[in-house]
């Protein structure tokens, strides 16, 4: 098999491929840091971490892959012409995007009232940073799909959408390693 | 049994998710915390494997497909033996 060939055979365009590759990188150096330092203080990460509403982002787990169900279900339905639905499902997609990033809000604030902030614990300060530049992502995404069921060829569609599945990504991966492992 | 690919793909998400944090938020005895460690990262393993294969269509791109799977379990194979490095210090 060429190069070409196997190349060809990734759906949709390389670049959002590409990018989807850096992004990998870029949030797994962050949690593959964070578990390194976490290894020298193991109790101080654990007592940080309860700090945390794990039931919370279990939710935003729910709300986030239900959303991206949405955002590629919306291609299909472009794919099959039904223009209408497709636009809606995008509009719908977004907007539990925007839950998502309620139920941040929230978290954010929580942690604000209890007087945690970034320097509080190293713990604090990979929580902030990481799930921090996770939610800039959701914000881009939310744009993307809103921007994609505007301008709804089947092309931008599913480059919007291969956006918002590597959030999507990110997130099934950074939320078990922050929230979760204790 | 679901028909739909997209939906059996929810559907599975839905459900490795809830049970990573049902595994998270169980009180477990010292000695399995590595074991419920090692469940939840096999779980964060298979959702990014369901995405990757079926809402960004890689089910379609066997080579791709594969060559992801298997970094991504590198990856978290990494993330896990940093995981239990404390407990091997």
């Amino acid at each position: 098999m060429s190069d070409a060939s196997v190349f060809d055979e990734l759906p949709g365009d390389l670049m959002i491929w590409v990018l989807i590759v850096s992004e990998l990188l870029v949030f797994g150096a962050g949690l593959a840091a964070f578990l390194a330092v976490r290894a020298g203080d193991p109790a101080g990460f654990g007592a940080a971490q309860d700090a945390l509403y794990r039931t919370g982002a279990g939710v935003n787990t729910v709300v986030l892959v239900t959303s991206g169900a949405l955002a590629a279900w919306a291609l299909r339905l472009r794919e099959d012409a039904r223009r209408g639905a497709a636009r809606l499902a995008l509009v719908a997609a977004a907007l539990l995007g925007v839950v998502f990033l309620l139920i941040k809000g929230f978290e954010f604030a929580g942690k604000a009232a209890q007087g945690i902030g970034w320097d509080t614990h190293p713990f604090f300060t990979f929580y902030y940073l990481l799930t921090g530049f996770h939610a800039a992502h959701v914000v881009a995404g939310a744009l993307v799909l809103l921007l994609v069921a505007w301008k709804d060829t089947p092309r931008n569609i599913e480059a919007g959408a291969a956006f918002w599945h590597m959030v999507d990504l990110v997130w099934v991966i950074l939320f078990p390693v922050i929230y979760l492992l204790r | 049994m679901i028909r739909n690919p997209l939906l059996r793909a929810w559907t599975a998400l839905i459900g490795l998710s809830l049970g990573s944090t049902l595994i998270s938020l169980w009180q477990w005895p010292p000695g399995f915390a590595a074991g419920a460690g090692m469940l939840v990262l096999s779980f964060a393993w298979l959702k990014a494997r369901v995405i990757l294969s079926s809402y960004l269509r890689l089910d379609a791109a066997p080579f791709w497909r594969r060559g992801f799977a298997i970094s991504l379990g590198v990856f978290c194979l990494l993330l896990l033996g940093l995981y239990l490095l404390p407990g091997l210090l």
